[in-house]
């Protein structure tokens, strides 16, 4: 079992990724924004972020910043609606350690948080 | 406005768009998404509104998401009461009396109808950028339930003169009922040159 951040601005997607998480196992909490996130991200205790890149005030881009500012071997799972795949690269240019978009398919979700926790680098 | 070359290069780009966003809808309410043939056509923007109230209620709920890049405009997503009220029931696992719309809604049903928003428009218009390779960048979905002309004259963005709107109207089904939903592209008129200079070289 391992913690898990979840940041989002959107409940419903929140609830969702709770969900699926802990049907997973895994122990979540949750964010509401990326200020929110920052306050309560802890190296010792976070071994996963998951991150909306739309989000008001700070945006998802600039939430991997700090976070990777704070821990750079932090791991981030980008979770976004945004299916291009130029997002994709740059995405994966800015050090995201995965990236799975919405709606969130659960059995991608159990491949890509496994492959990430287990140390590889994968994308969905 | 467009030739009849241009014109099938759209429908077939939408057909593939609709059902990356046919297929997303179905994702997250579990349920089989029917969808019929969508109608596309250009329209001049002070034609939009008229056409959108031939077939919607007066009120109706849209969500709508500012996008640029090569091509930037405003994207919505504009559903009728009864298709709102029922896809929120569905994604929240709740029963609301389809009739009694107050316009009032809780802040969970907005939420949920403004992800689903966001979802179905990056499917169409990512799909759009992955196959014209034209990449967009979106800003934050916007909630609006009003009547079709506040929401069309809400749809400004800064520093663009937008001027038409591909309408795109489909009806989908979804758990036996009947839903009708719009996706309207607005784009001003550079945005729309680039939109068919893409439709003439995709491949």
């Amino acid at each position: 079992m391992s913690s898990i951040l979840v940041v989002d601005d959107s409940r419903f997607a929140r609830r969702n990724m709770r969900a699926a998480l802990e049907e997973l196992g895994h122990e979540v909490e949750e964010a509401s924004n990326g200020a929110d996130a920052l306050a309560r991200y802890s190296p010792d205790r976070h071994e996963l972020v998951t991150l909306d890149l739309l989000m008001p005030d700070m945006d998802g881009g600039v939430v991997l910043t700090k976070l990777r500012e704070r821990n750079p071997a932090v791991k981030v799972l980008v979770a976004t609606a945004d299916i291009q795949t130029i997002t994709r690269r740059e995405l994966e240019d800015l050090g995201v350690t995965a990236v799975i978009n919405k709606p969130i398919a659960r059995d991608d979700l159990k491949r890509v948080v496994s492959g990430v926790l287990e140390g590889a680098i994968v994308s969905c | 406005m467009l030739t009849e070359t241009q014109h099938d290069a759209l429908t077939e780009l939408i057909n593939i768009s609709y059902a990356r966003a046919a297929g997303a809808l179905s994702q997250l309410t579990g349920y089989r998404v029917g969808l019929e043939v969508p109608h596309a056509a250009v329209y001049p923007l002070s034609e939009v509104s008229a056409r959108l109230k031939r077939s919607l209620d007066a009120q109706v709920t849209a969500v709508s998401q500012v996008f640029s890049g090569v091509v930037s405009g405003n994207a919505l997503l504009v559903l009728d009461q009864k298709a709102a009220v029922i896809l929120s029931d569905i994604l929240l696992d709740t029963s609301s009396a389809s009739g009694d719309w107050s316009g009032e809604w809780p802040e969970e049903n907005r939420e949920v109808i403004t992800e689903l928003g966001n979802i179905l428009l990056n499917a169409c218009l990512g799909t759009f950028g992955n196959l014209l390779k034209v990449h967009v960048t979106f800003s934050m979905p916007l909630l609006q339930i009003d009547v079709v002309d506040s929401i069309m004259r809400s749809t400004e963005v800064a520093g663009e003169n937008l001027s038409h709107g591909l309408m795109i109207q489909t009806k989908f089904h979804l758990r036996e009922a009947n839903l009708t939903g719009y996706l309207v592209i607005i784009l001003g008129v550079t945005s729309l040159d680039r939109l068919v200079a893409g439709l003439d070289t995709w491949q």
